[in-house]
């Protein structure tokens, strides 16, 4: 997903403030294209659902949308998803903290660029391609599975399947890992050597370090790092789509099938009090990662 | 060469494993695309038999120029905004900030679902719509890629340069800004058309067909073909940007070898 992280936000950068007062007309119509585009092409649609999920088939205000939105069987859909991104951002977020912290603390400066190119390259994988290439490589006949049983691990010994929930979890870890070590190295990065020595001369061991230190430095970013990857992975439709069709309930997938007219409601808007629903929960992991990010930035430069 | 400077047993692991979750997927479903179960041996079948569809060059040129279009989209959109935000704009940097990061905090398929409820007819009546939506997409992305190129050069001084000796504001971004940061904006360019190229919700949302729907309707009458066009593009599109990352010089790393 991100490229160039999100933590150069709000960067220094504001040297020049304060233009002249009567400048400010010419201020606003720099950016007025930019701003322009971004309302008609997304803010516009955005103010759409959130109009129309409140309305009836008829136009009228109702409260009815979102009254089915949060009974069955879109209440486990959201759970399950909530589950999801839950599961896929732990299980995603502690291997790649590791490897950020690994690579960063002990890899040249060469390796860390292949690093960091290889990631952000897996971090935009996804969607039906994705889905299609674990199916045909750890498949029941794919190679990787009959490999990792040459190996004594069969992944198949217990209930697992690809096209459940573990499946669609283990599939996300393909980009979800790569984003982890994106988003988490500059705070790896920023743990100084000078911090680590300081402390060390001031009579702490290595374990008073990461406990007094070490880890409540990197905490904020750890957690916000995983807000990230449960935004995305709560989020995420094309690669659940192809994997489960349809067995495991999403909040997506119900989207689609509603949008598609596989599934057939009464009411038309429900789709856009769903599509609400999801909006508020990704608000609510996305507004305290930025914040985070925010602060964090301060000592990462 | 790498393996000549590791330093510790925990780097190698670390490395062999990120390697084998990375490739052992990669390698094993390439295995498995060149499968020919009929034939009991392994071959370039189930490619040759994607590649003879019609459909596949009709795809790969639809989606091509939606990418294209996107991307000229946002460049078009981007470089002056961005040029200027960081000349004169700084007051209004926290907002534009924080509008162009949107796209990554709402869900697509909200965004799907609004751009179905609320553009005009004659908007959702024609494909190119979603290059404008990928331009969505990819605003954060490229946004913040431009702005990382425009902060390394001394930007400043060369636009008061160019105006000084005569230059307007088009001429100065367009002949002079432009090629300074073009690396930069080359890989916002790229980004955005490997983005809008392998976008799948919107798409399919909106019941457009492209390259990436097309892998889901093949695989209903061929699963072996699926898996090797799925198989093909992710390839492509890892080899694309590994090598535009490799070719392309970040701004500041240009600005530096040239000052020296």
């Amino acid at each position: 997903m991100n490229q160039p992280e999100i933590s150069t936000l709000d960067r220094k950068g504001a040297s020049k403030r304060g233009t002249l007062s009567g400048q400010s007309l010419g201020l606003i119509l720099g950016v007025l294209p930019l701003v322009a585009f971004m309302g008609v092409f997304f803010f516009w649609p955005l103010w759409s659902v959130l109009w129309s999920s409140f309305e009836d088939n008829f136009g009228a205000f109702t409260l009815k949308n979102f009254e089915v939105a949060l009974g069955e069987p879109y209440r486990t859909a959201f759970s399950n998803s909530i589950t999801l991104g839950l599961i896929s951002a732990i299980t995603s977020a502690i291997p790649g903290a590791i490897i950020a912290y690994i690579i960063e603390s002990r890899g040249s400066q060469k390796l860390r660029q292949f690093i960091a190119s290889i990631s952000s390259v897996l971090s935009t994988t996804g969607g039906v391609p994705l889905a299609f290439m674990f199916i045909a490589a750890y498949g029941a006949e794919g190679s990787a599975t009959a490999l990792l049983r040459a190996f004594g691990i069969n992944i198949y010994a217990g209930s697992f399947t690809l096209y459940s929930l573990a499946g669609v979890i283990f599939v996300y870890s393909y980009f979800m890992v790569p984003t982890m070590v994106i988003v988490f190295s500059p705070a790896v990065h920023g743990i100084r050597r000078e911090w680590q020595e300081a402390a060390k001369n001031l009579g702490a061991t290595t374990a008073q370090f990461w406990r007094r230190v070490g880890i409540p430095l990197l905490f904020p970013s750890f957690i916000s790092s995983l807000l990230l990857l449960f935004a995305a992975a709560f989020s995420a439709y094309a690669t659940a789509r192809a994997m489960t069709s349809g067995s495991v309930a999403l909040v997506p997938l119900m989207i689609g099938n509603l949008v598609d007219g596989n599934v057939i409601n009464d009411q038309m808007n429900l789709g856009k009090a769903l599509a609400m629903g999801m909006v508020i929960v990704s608000l609510v992991a996305m507004i305290p990662y930025l914040l985070i990010q925010r602060r964090a930035s301060r000592w990462q430069q | 060469m790498v393996f000549s400077k590791l330093k510790s047993l925990p780097l190698f692991l670390t490395l062999l494993i990120a390697g084998l979750f990375v490739l052992l997927p990669l390698g094993s479903s390439a295995e498995f695309s060149l499968r020919q179960p009929t034939k009991q041996n392994h071959g370039f079948d189930n490619y040759v038999w994607f590649i003879s569809q019609p459909e596949f060059g009709h795809y790969m040129g639809v989606s091509f120029s939606l990418a294209a279009v996107s991307a000229l989209i946002l460049l078009v959109l981007l470089v002056p905004t961005v040029v200027w935000l960081n000349l004169k704009g700084q007051k209004l940097r926290p907002f534009v900030d924080f509008i162009t990061l949107m796209p990554l905090v709402i869900p697509v398929v909200a965004l799907a679902i609004g751009a179905q409820n609320s553009l005009p007819e004659f908007a959702q009546t024609n494909q190119f719509i979603l290059s404008f939506l990928y331009a969505v997409l990819a605003m954060p992305y490229a946004y913040r890629t431009l702005d990382t190129g425009l902060k390394a050069i001394p930007l400043q001084t060369i636009s008061e340069a160019a105006r000084g000796l005569g230059a307007n504001w088009f001429r100065t971004i367009v002949r002079v800004i432009t090629p300074i940061i073009r690396g930069t904006v080359l890989s916002a360019l790229f980004m955005t058309l490997a983005l809008s190229f392998g976008e799948y919700t919107i798409t399919s949302l909106l019941h457009w067909d492209t390259f990436t729907t097309w892998v889901t309707v093949i695989s209903q009458a061929n699963v072996m073909g699926a898996i090797a066009l799925s198989v093909f593009s992710l390839v492509a599109i890892f080899i694309f940007l590994l090598l535009v990352g490799l070719f392309i010089k970040p701004a500041a790393s240009q600005v530096a070898k040239e000052e020296e």
